[in-house]
């Protein structure tokens, strides 16, 4: 029965258009490399990419100051002079935005936007393949850094580390999923508009929100609501009292990753939204 | 005229086999303006239907409805049988859209630009490097299939457009004005290539060359305002207003019958 039934659509459906069920993942990697290497023709990501390393070899300089640092003076955590620095997230703001403006708002504006959305591709697949592109880009972001690694063992005459690697490794991980929570503010964001620019701009706006608070530490009274709720918020304060000093808490990761979810979600529904207008 | 032949076979298609594109009572709403009223059609396989009206008659908003990149108000709108609100990507999956303006990523190269959809249609890798060759041989792309498509001319990435709605050999093929801005020559090849395809594939074009729809296509639908004023075979909707040419039959349609 079966087959005779299907002898009969075979015979209906023309021999040439055959269609494959292609793999689930393809159209979903396809996108992530089109996206991973579009950072590289482009001079935004080198711009990035030469800033974010003269940052962070500045501050990295500075550490080393301070671990070679005669007498009793010199720095217990070393990796605190690199990220738990208010400065160094003030020029960190600028980064997630500038790497996920282009990511839909390019396409909505040069409507490339309608030949995505019409491919056999649903729109979670497009939000994925976009915000892991610049998640990888991100990563990539930060590998440069692993150079000041023979460095710091260089500084022992016999390549031992001497410092603690637990708050590097803290450091790191901190370092991934607070970005990745920017990262998908930004993606958001550029869902939302036309501009790359506004898109840019906006990000950093609702990025400050993150950073901005720890600004005024100083003036807060530390029992008070005020610094609970500052500290619960504050990413640089995130990173100069735990990670940095080799302290992963939780807290903090159910704040960047429930934040990384509801901006993805948004994301997905307002490319639905898109479709409805 | 190809026509004579053609016509003939496809009135027993019309009962026998599904239609491949089948509209129903599409509504579309921008805010308050009613884009699409009330519009219903069929395509028959294997048909090619030249899509005409005058600019603002709803064709892009129809042509993108069934493209999956707008949704319908209300009604219903199915491609081979996938309703495309509820089946989007296996409607999606059967059909090549080349939208209005053929917008194109200008940063990557004509190759790699038609593997990357190539990669977002599904196509595995040894479909994917026959169906770049066959369609950077069917759209004459192979001379500059190395070049940036940013620095093609409009002709090229009309091609290139037109290249990737074949990607993935879809049954259908929705076609936005596929010859606007080009010239006689790239419109002439263009055409030639379309009445080819025809061959093989069902084909929705809209177009605002009527020259171009009695060279190339076996059916018209015309629509004004949001709705269908005429549809049938050319012969057909000929006869039906006294054999004028399609020209005087489209002013007459469109009301703009004193210029």
């Amino acid at each position: 029965m079966r087959s005779a039934e299907c002898g009969v659509r075979s015979e209906i459906r023309n021999p040439k258009s055959e269609i494959r069920i292609p793999n689930a993942m393809r159209p979903t990697l396809s996108l992530i490399q089109r996206e991973f290497t579009a950072y590289f023709f482009s001079p935004i990501g080198f711009v990035t990419l030469a800033v974010f390393l003269l940052v962070t070899g500045r501050l990295f300089g500075l550490a080393l100051g301070l671990l070679t640092e005669p007498g009793p003076r010199g720095t217990e955590f070393p990796m605190q002079t690199l990220l738990g620095d208010e400065k160094f997230w003030l020029v960190f703001l600028f980064i997630p935005p500038l790497l996920t403006m282009r990511l839909l708002a390019e396409e909505r504006g040069t409507g490339t936007l309608e030949s995505l959305m019409t491919a056999p591709i649903r729109d979670w697949q497009v939000v994925a393949g976009k915000y892991l592109a610049c998640l990888l880009f991100y990563v990539v972001l930060w590998l440069p850094t692993l150079a000041y690694l023979p460095v710091l063992l260089d500084l022992d005459a016999n390549w031992k580390p001497r410092i603690d690697p637990w708050p590097v490794v803290t450091s790191y991980v901190g370092a991934f999923f607070a970005g990745a929570m920017f990262l998908a503010i930004g993606l958001y964001v550029s869902s939302l508009v036309k501009s790359q620019l506004v898109a840019a701009m906006i990000a950093m706006i609702l990025s400050l929100v993150f950073v901005v608070a720890a600004f005024w530490r100083p003036e807060y009274d530390a029992g008070s609501l005020t610094t609970r709720i500052v500290y619960f918020l504050s990413v640089p304060e995130h990173f100069r009292r735990d990670f940095t000093r080799g302290i992963v808490d939780t807290r903090h990761l159910v704040l960047y990753g429930s934040i990384t979810l509801l901006c993805l979600f948004l994301t997905v529904r307002s490319l639905e939204a898109r479709r409805l207008r | 005229m190809p026509d004579g032949h053609r016509v003939a076979p496809t009135i027993r298609l019309v009962e026998t086999v599904p239609a491949m594109i089948v509209v129903q009572d599409l509504f579309k709403y921008y805010g308050e303006y009613p884009a699409v009223r009330g519009i219903s059609f069929e395509v028959p396989r294997g048909r090619v239907v030249g899509f005409l009206g005058p600019n603002g008659a709803g064709k892009s908003t129809t042509m993108r409805i069934l493209a999956g990149f707008l949704t319908a108000t209300s009604g219903k709108a199915s491609i081979d049988g996938r309703d495309v609100f509820w089946d989007p990507i296996e409607a999606r999956r059967r059909i090549g859209y080349m939208p209005e303006s053929c917008p194109l990523y200008g940063d990557m190269r004509v190759t790699e630009y038609l593997k990357f959809r190539a990669g977002l249609k599904g196509l595995g890798w040894s479909t994917r490097r026959k169906r770049l060759d066959y369609v950077l041989e069917r759209c004459w792309l192979k001379d500059v299939k190395s070049q940036l498509v940013g620095t093609l001319s409009k002709g090229y990435r009309q091609r290139v457009g037109l290249a990737d709605a074949l990607l993935a050999d879809p049954p259908v093929l929705i076609l936005d004005e596929p010859t606007a801005g080009l010239d006689p020559t790239q419109i002439r090849e263009t055409r030639k290539l379309i009445r080819e395809l025809g061959q093989q594939h069902t084909m929705l074009l809209s177009t605002h060359i009527l020259s171009e729809v009695e060279a190339a296509c076996d059916s018209v639908i015309i629509i004004y305002q949001g709705q269908v004023v005429a549809d049938g075979s050319l012969a057909a909707v000929r006869e039906r207003y006294g054999n004028q040419n399609l020209e005087d039959i489209f002013i007459r349609l469109t009301g703009q019958e004193g210029i």
